[in-house]
């Protein structure tokens, strides 16, 4: 990444556009004829490959009735080919040194594998042959959907997860599909059939909405080609962008649930700008300083000098479309209203008085360290290169976007507080 | 908490990951350029300095290992070395408690310290323009801790509140009572976490007075690895741990070993539905030749999804419902074994199955694709754990204290040269059907 940080300077604006062919070093990028991304990035400190092949789909893509079948959709893919049965996925990538796995999530979903380098070639057959031609066999399905159905129930049952769901569902609006958790809803989960399946499996994976990203000790001359004759003979299609209703006008609300369980929790939620809109860099600054980590002031504060959590967080997760920025405290059911109190005047002097400048400076670092432990990986790498793709950003988005949170200052921070965070909702899940 | 795995449940897993995390890059199988060998400097004062050049992140991991563990402690001193380590996050000359976690979180980046039985290990993980920072911390840790009485109380509950945790965690309290049997009344068979007498007992000056003794350069080896250079690192050093004294500290003679010459059975009434039942044996050092032929031979019998003991016990037979073999090395002497999950009524039977299981592998050792598939897991742990900083760093910590720098740098290609009759002989000399230790986790109920 040393070699990286020189062409930052000529690359600071926030939106540059993904260039075709645009490079960094040791990175490669190239659009097939239909309409699909293959970037490759040369990374020769171990010999090792990871793949991450993201399609733009999740739950954004779904409505209440089809709730989790994107989900629902990746776990199928690993689970049989034309050529190959799950078990034998599962055997293939042990002998190929690595692991191949899917998932859905809110924007994108993945396929992710590694494997040892010099089996690189097999592996991205492999990666090619479960996107491609998943066989999604009927009985296999009742397998997955009842797995699926029981996590959901899990999630009904843990005052965390409850806490997190009621309070999407009031941020974002019961329709809206970040409202509910890329696991899905029970009930359209259980109506989920191979059709369905098969009939959602055609409509987004499609290759202009699809981006292959490979990163590891393997030569983007030599990973090019076989790529592109994998995949370039998917036919092109023409998707359907998902028409994302508008979340709600922000009103300060207040909900409380009964849940079973030995805390509570309390979250205080605002609606928050998507990830390429020029705040956010001030806004994950604000969320450090206030919920990112041990130094920040609801552990030192909250947690520490008042004794009022277990538990205290800020999240501020990085969505396509308008996202949210969560306050959580888990405390015991005897200090709720002290310290629900106290996390609103939390949430109230962030927009009052300016934070210390040094306060700023070690949720500055705290920001940027956080993001360049997390893509200390291959895989990670290969997810945040494809993801910048999709978003049709380039690829050294995520190295400017460290250098845009490296140049927020408290004036900024008390800004976008008082913008975002005037008006909150707050949801309350307690033991009965 | 970022520091919270000061604890014995990790302890255990890095045993573990002793045998797993070996070696360098091949050079023949890898298709990018070849990273830069390691720096290997003593400094004037005996502390050793490594340095690894690894450019695949914009993160440095820095970790001192310490020679000295809980086979070092006196009779009467069980469990300090974990108790110290503890306590040098608790407060230095410099800094007070807490400052040290906060410092290291507040740049993005993580903290961690295991201690078992021929090391202790302090691993700070953070982007590279924070190295100065991590170096710094870790010197004042190791030699200005204040071992605050008041702290040391706090701290002693801490320690219980994880014996507690340990305890009842069945998988990782059979694997305490494996080494407790396998190593009898040799320090590798003494609790990691002391004893509640000890424990009760320990004063400030006990956690000094071994902090003196064994935290001195002579003992140490600071491992920095990432986007840095070895000049630039040496400075830093030079400034920070560079300036402590030589104490000429020697280590203590290696105590002997008496090996196990018969089936020594150590039952244990546990509160748990299911029964647990571990298979023990002295392995060899870390650095004899025979401990990769062995790593094979364990990934063959039952360190594997494919493994033998999978197929067979689990998969097929359906006797447990878990199985796992591992070759966990050490310096003086390692501990191989087979943990399984399993109903109590099948134990006598997964126990002789187990036994079958291991003179078919004695009589006629594995086959060519099994040695090929054992190789390969051995290549894709060894990979993962070079793809990162800190991976880099926790290979060479563990092989600089129990064996060589050059026992790790050579490791995969030791291992991919090792035959089938290599695996076989390993498997006669190591895996005794008529000697071994026996350990059972029964339900109360069932008796």
């Amino acid at each position: 990444m040393i070699r990286r940080t020189l062409g930052l300077v000529a690359l600071l604006s926030l939106l540059a556009p993904a260039l075709a062919g645009a490079e960094m070093a040791g990175v490669t990028r190239s659009k097939l004829p239909n309409g699909m991304t293959v970037i490759v990035r040369e990374n020769p400190a171990a010999p090792i490959v990871a793949y991450s092949l993201l399609v733009k789909m999740g739950t954004r893509n779904e409505t209440e009735d089809i709730a989790g079948i994107s989900n629902m959709l990746q776990l199928m893919l690993v689970r049989g080919t034309e050529k190959m049965s799950g078990e034998q996925i599962a055997a293939t990538a042990d002998r190929l040194g690595g692991s191949i796995d899917a998932y859905g999530d809110y924007d994108y979903s993945e396929i992710t594998a590694t494997a040892l380098s010099r089996n690189w070639q097999a592996m991205l057959e492999m990666v090619a042959d479960v996107a491609l031609r998943p066989t999604i066999p009927d009985g296999t399905v009742t397998a997955v959907r009842d797995f699926v159905v029981r996590q959901i129930r899990n999630r009904g049952e843990k005052p965390f997860d409850v806490a997190s769901d009621q309070t999407s569902i009031a941020l974002f609006g019961p329709r809206h599909p970040y409202a509910w958790d890329p696991t899905g809803r029970s009930e359209a989960v259980q109506k989920l059939n191979r059709d369905a399946l098969v009939a959602y499996y055609r409509r987004r994976y499609l290759p202009s909405q699809m981006v292959l990203a490979v990163s590891g000790d393997v030569k983007s001359a030599e990973v090019m080609p076989q790529a592109q004759r994998l995949f370039g003979a998917m036919a092109a299609g023409q998707a359907d962008s998902p028409t994302v209703p508008a979340p709600p006008p922000m009103a300060s609300t207040r909900e409380v649930f009964k849940v079973p369980g030995a805390q509570a929790q309390i979250f205080m939620a605002a609606l928050a700008p998507a990830f390429t809109h020029p705040d956010y860099p001030a806004l994950k600054v604000m969320s450090a300083i206030l919920g990112g980590g041990m130094a920040s002031r609801f552990f030192s504060e909250l947690r520490d000098k008042q004794a009022l959590a277990y538990s205290t967080a800020a999240l501020y997760p990085a969505r396509l479309d308008t996202s949210g920025f969560v306050a959580i405290l888990g405390t015991g059911p005897d200090n709720l209203v002290k310290a629900e109190a106290a996390l609103k005047d939390q949430l109230r002097r962030i927009q009052t008085e300016p934070a210390s400048e040094q306060e700023v400076a070690v949720a500055r670092s705290y920001v940027v360290g956080t993001l360049a432990m997390d893509r200390r990986t291959n895989a990670r790498q290969a997810w945040y290169l494809a993801a910048a793709e999709l978003a049709g950003l380039s690829p050294e988005y995520f190295d400017v976007y460290a250098a845009n949170v490296k140049k927020v200052s408290a004036a900024d921070v008390m800004r976008v507080a008082k913008q975002y965070l005037g008006v909150v909702r707050t949801v309350i899940v307690q033991p009965n | 908490m970022t520091s919270a795995c000061r604890c014995l449940a990790l302890a255990v897993a890095l045993i573990v990951l002793a045998t797993g995390c070996a070696a360098k890059t091949n050079p023949t199988a890898s298709a990018g350029s070849e990273p830069p060998p390691p720096v290997v400097e003593v400094l004037p004062n005996g502390l050793t300095l490594v340095v690894q050049e690894h450019r695949a992140a914009d993160i440095v991991a820095v970790h001192l290992w310490v020679a000295t563990g809980v086979r070092y402690e006196n009779p009467n001193g069980l469990g300090y070395a974990h108790f110290q380590e503890h306590m040098l996050f608790k407060g230095t000359d410099t800094f007070g408690p807490g400052y040290i976690d906060r410092a290291i979180e507040g740049t993005g980046g993580r903290s961690n310290a295991f201690t078992t039985y021929d090391y202790t290990t302090f691993q700070i993980l953070v982007p590279s323009d924070a190295i100065k920072t991590a170096i710094g911390l870790l010197d004042d840790m190791a030699f200005r801790s204040k071992f605050d009485p008041k702290e040391i109380d706090a701290e002693r509950e801490v320690i219980f509140e994880e014996t507690r945790i340990q305890t009842d965690n069945p998988q990782t309290a059979i694997v305490r009572e494996a080494y407790s049997a396998v190593f009898g009344d040799h320090p590798y068979g003494r609790p990691l976490l002391g004893t509640p007498e000890t424990m009760k007992a320990a004063t400030q000056k006990d956690l000094q007075v071994f902090n003196h003794k064994y935290y001195t350069p002579e003992n140490m080896t600071l491992v920095v690895v990432g986007p840095v250079q070895a000049k630039a690192v040496r400075a830093v050093v030079d400034q920070t741990f560079g300036r402590r004294p030589r104490t000429g500290y020697t280590p203590p003679p290696n105590p002997s070993l008496k090996p196990i010459k018969e089936i020594v059975r150590v039952k244990v009434d546990r509160p748990e539905q299911q029964a647990y039942l571990v298979l023990a044996w002295q392995a060899p050092p870390l650095a004899d030749p025979d401990s990769a032929a062995l790593d094979l031979a364990a990934t063959i019998l039952g360190g594997s999804e494919s493994s033998r003991l999978a197929l067979t016990l689990r998969d097929t037979e359906r006797l447990v419902s878990r199985v796992n073999m591992n070759n966990a090395s050490q310096k003086l002497s390692g501990i191989v074994y087979i943990q399984t999950r399993l109903e109590a009524g099948d134990v006598d039977k997964v126990e002789k199955r187990i036994l079958e299981e291991i003179a078919r592998l004695q009589k006629d050792g594995p086959t060519e694709e099994e040695r090929e598939l054992a190789v390969t897991k051995a290549e894709s742990d060894h990979a993962t754990a070079y793809e990162t900083s800190d991976g880099v760093a926790g290979a060479y910590g563990i092989t600089m204290v129990q064996a060589s720098l050059d026992n790790e740098l050579t490791y995969l290609n030791r291992l991919k040269s090792i035959t089938r009759a290599q695996i076989q002989a390993a498997a006669q000399k190591y895996l005794s059907t008529t000697a071994y230790a026996w350990i059972g986790f029964l339900p109360r109920r069932a008796q």
